[in-house]
């Protein structure tokens, strides 16, 4: 009886938050005017060509790439949360899933956008695929993101079949079609242990094979650059260096998630400053481990300072890029271990700050792997104007920068709208198997 | 001891920049040879030449001196390429230009063998467009006096020498072009590569070149041979001819064998072979979780039923 109440309780609190309100509508305004501002920017670009922004000849790599790079990291965590904790048996990763897998699915279905906004002539795009060289990274990272982006979906969308059909059975106050999705997307789910074991089957074979995808389309994005001969690029351990820091991005990315979905689905009963506590730690490790590939990735280059080696590093320590190479390695990476490591600050507001901060620190991060091997090319620059040589990007290229970031917001938004972002199924069965 | 530092320091100055103004001075002159300064053009420097010779220039002299006027000049070179629109550069006279164009010193290349007789003639002709004020001395010499030339090639296997032969054909009989001076080349991929130094013919109007025994030719060992004879009189004649005197060479193209900088039908077969495995595994996974999801489907159907 107490169960069944107690069950009834966790779904109407998980389902709340699907329905249209006052709030929402707001947000989705508010995201809709900044998605209109922005577009206008790439209409400039579409129309005038990347002359509006600050690439040029030597830096042809600019905030697009870096935010490229950002995109991919970041919509690895859902690799991390679902797959490697939930293999491995970590039950508190459990109700945090649904939020990374989101995550993971909006930043890796943007992060192939992101790639076209730094195309000249995206209307070539075709031409990547008619006359693509097999040989080349690019036709790798295309072939691993589209296959990431499918599996992410998969991966969001079986485990949600048993919650599909509670939401068809409880929102019986929305409209006829909306309810017809729900129940065509459940898949005539009834809950029988020949349903249940399929799909439980079916999330441990994608929670599998999605780790080397995972692995790869990160490792394939480090090759793009790994693969070059260009200095601060030239380096063997680029795969993991990345796969590594993608971690750190994406654990703050859940962090910053689960502070708003918390604070305004109401849903602190579900996830609680336990979680809180334990992201906290996560964060710790992978920035440490990222902090130790830090060090090798810079540390070994500059103890030899080869020639060319010794002109990009000098410009990141002491150089035209030294401010923000060292905020981004001490505020975003060095003071949030530090800060992390004490538990009052792994409460949802200190963690809230901690985790933007990273995520800031980790956008900037890709910048500095990005721009500044771009201005040092192994030829001299000869003969061009300063614009050439020093990258500043311009307010248009700012512009469309911030466009998938709000394209991702609002992916997120909808997804959390019309989805339980908490599992429905498997916090009853927890409380079940508990009791 | 602090006052004798500071004569010491002035010294040091003052004799640095003595030596910097005398290195300065003595690279702005060229000290061009009375008889060269005085030469002239036979090329008539109008529309037609300037046009001609702004493509020579954008091509051998931009990337240094820049472009005409616009004070784009390659800074990082010491001395500063002059901008030759200048009236300093303007001052100097055609054959000055000529001599220095020709001659090159220090960081100013030799354009001797890069560009013929008349395409110097017609880079100066692009140069005096810039110089409302200046009027052309057109020289007296025949540029049609080169056709008298006659130049002959040969080629002695058994002392591996090359000889060059230049006589002028005039109607009061044969002279022999001993002023001349004779070079020898080889084509090759980028430019000319020069067979020993410029030489002067003997009396007979020959000249000798050693030829070296490991030059590579094509596969059937042929060499493109350039003799070159810039004569006073005559002006610049060029002669070419093909001998079988080099190495039989036979390189595979690089774009023959399969490698990563091939063209995708020849790509290397590991990495179309990891890539198809790649691909392979994904789309069987992919139908294994299609065909689970349907299961799903059709065992909620028949539970309804």
């Amino acid at each position: 009886m107490s169960d069944q109440l107690k069950a009834d309780k966790i779904t109407s609190d998980l389902l709340r938050s699907i329905r249209l309100n006052k709030s929402f509508l707001v947000w989705m305004g508010f995201l809709g005017t900044a998605l209109l501002i922005c577009g206008y920017a790439y209409f400039l670009q579409l129309r005038d060509g990347l002359v509006v922004t600050g690439l040029r000849d030597y830096v042809s790599w600019g905030m697009y790439i870096s935010n490229f790079v950002f995109f991919v990291a970041t919509s690895l965590i859902g690799m991390l949360i679902s797959a490697v904790l939930g293999l491995t048996g970590i039950k508190w990763a459990a109700p945090l899933a649904r939020i990374a897998e989101i995550i993971a699915l909006a930043f890796a279905a943007i992060a192939g956008l992101v790639i076209i906004m730094d195309m000249g002539r995206p209307d070539r795009l075709l031409n990547v695929i008619i006359h693509g060289r097999i040989q080349s990274p690019i036709v790798w990272d295309i072939t691993v993101v589209t296959v990431y982006i499918i599996m992410s979906t998969l991966f969001l969308y079986i485990p949600l079949i048993p919650d599909l059909k509670i939401c068809y059975d409880k929102l019986d106050k929305l409209p006829p079609f909306a309810r017809n999705i729900y129940k065509l997307l459940s898949l005539n789910w009834t809950g029988s242990g020949e349903q249940a074991n399929l799909i439980k089957q079916t999330t441990r074979v994608i929670a599998i094979f999605i780790i080397p995808v995972a692995f790869a389309i990160h490792t394939v994005t480090s090759w793009l650059f790994a693969n070059t001969s260009r200095v601060g690029w030239d380096s063997t351990i680029f795969g993991p260096y990345f796969v590594t820091g993608a971690f750190v991005a994406g654990t703050a990315a859940v962090i910053i998630a689960m502070y708003f979905f918390r604070k305004n689905y109401k849903l602190q009963d579900y996830i609680t400053d336990f979680h809180f506590d334990k992201m906290g730690q996560l964060l710790v490790l992978v920035s440490l481990v990222y902090l130790y590939f830090n060090l090798n990735e810079y540390m070994v280059p500059g103890y030899k300072m080869k020639k060319f080696d010794a002109m990009h590093l000098n410009s990141l320590f002491v150089g035209a890029h030294a401010l923000l190479f060292w905020s981004v390695q001490i505020l975003g990476l060095v003071l949030p271990i530090i800060l992390l490591i004490f538990k009052p600050m792994r409460k949802p507001l200190p963690m809230l700050f901690i985790g933007t901060a990273v995520l800031i620190g980790a956008w900037f991060k890709r910048y500095i792997i990005v721009v500044p091997t771009m201005e040092h090319p192994y030829l001299p620059i000869q003969n061009v104007p300063l614009n050439f040589k020093v990258y500043s990007p311009t307010l248009t290229e700012i512009s469309i920068t911030i466009l998938p970031f709000i394209l991702v917001l609002i992916i997120i938004t909808v997804l959390a709208k019309v989805i339980p972002i908490i599992p429905v199924h498997e916090t009853i069965e927890q409380h079940e198997e508990n009791n | 001891m602090f006052r004798k530092n500071t004569n010491l320091k002035v010294t040091i100055t003052l004799v640095f920049t003595v030596l910097v103004s005398l290195q300065a001075f003595s690279q702005n002159n060229w000290n061009v040879p009375a008889d060269k300064k005085a030469k002239n053009s036979y090329i008539k420097f109008d529309a037609t030449s300037a046009g001609q010779g702004e493509a020579l220039y954008n091509k051998n002299c931009a990337s240094c001196h820049g472009n005409p006027g616009k004070g784009n000049s390659m800074k990082t070179l010491n001395p500063i390429p002059p901008d030759l629109s200048s009236a300093k550069s303007q001052e100097l006279t055609d054959g000055e230009l000529f001599y220095i164009l020709t001659t090159g010193r220090g960081v100013m290349p030799s354009f001797k063998s890069v560009l013929s007789e008349d395409e110097r003639w017609k880079v100066i002709s692009y140069l005096r467009s810039f110089n409302k004020g200046y009027t052309q001395v057109l020289s007296k010499f025949d540029p049609n006096k080169s056709k008298l030339v006659k130049l002959d090639l040969s080629y002695d296997a058994a002392t591996n020498k090359v000889t060059v032969k230049a006589v002028a054909n005039e109607k009061s009989g044969v002279v022999v072009l001993k002023d001349a001076e004779i070079s020898l080349f080889a084509t090759r991929y980028f430019g000319r590569l020069q067979i020993e130094k410029s030489i002067r013919p003997d009396a007979t109007g020959l000249a000798v070149f050693n030829f070296p025994k490991d030059l590579p030719g094509d596969k059937k060992g042929t060499v493109e041979l350039v003799v070159k004879v810039t004569d006073e009189n005559y002006g610049e004649i060029e002669l070419q001819k093909n001998l079988q005197i080099g190495v039989p060479t036979d390189k595979p193209s690089l774009r023959a064998d399969r490698a990563i900088w091939n063209v995708v039908t020849k790509a290397p077969l590991w990495i179309i072979f990891l890539y198809s495995l790649g691909v392979l595994v994904f789309a069987l996974v992919l139908a294994y979780l299609v065909f689970s999801l349907s299961k799903i489907w059709k065992s909620g159907n028949n539970n309804q039923k």
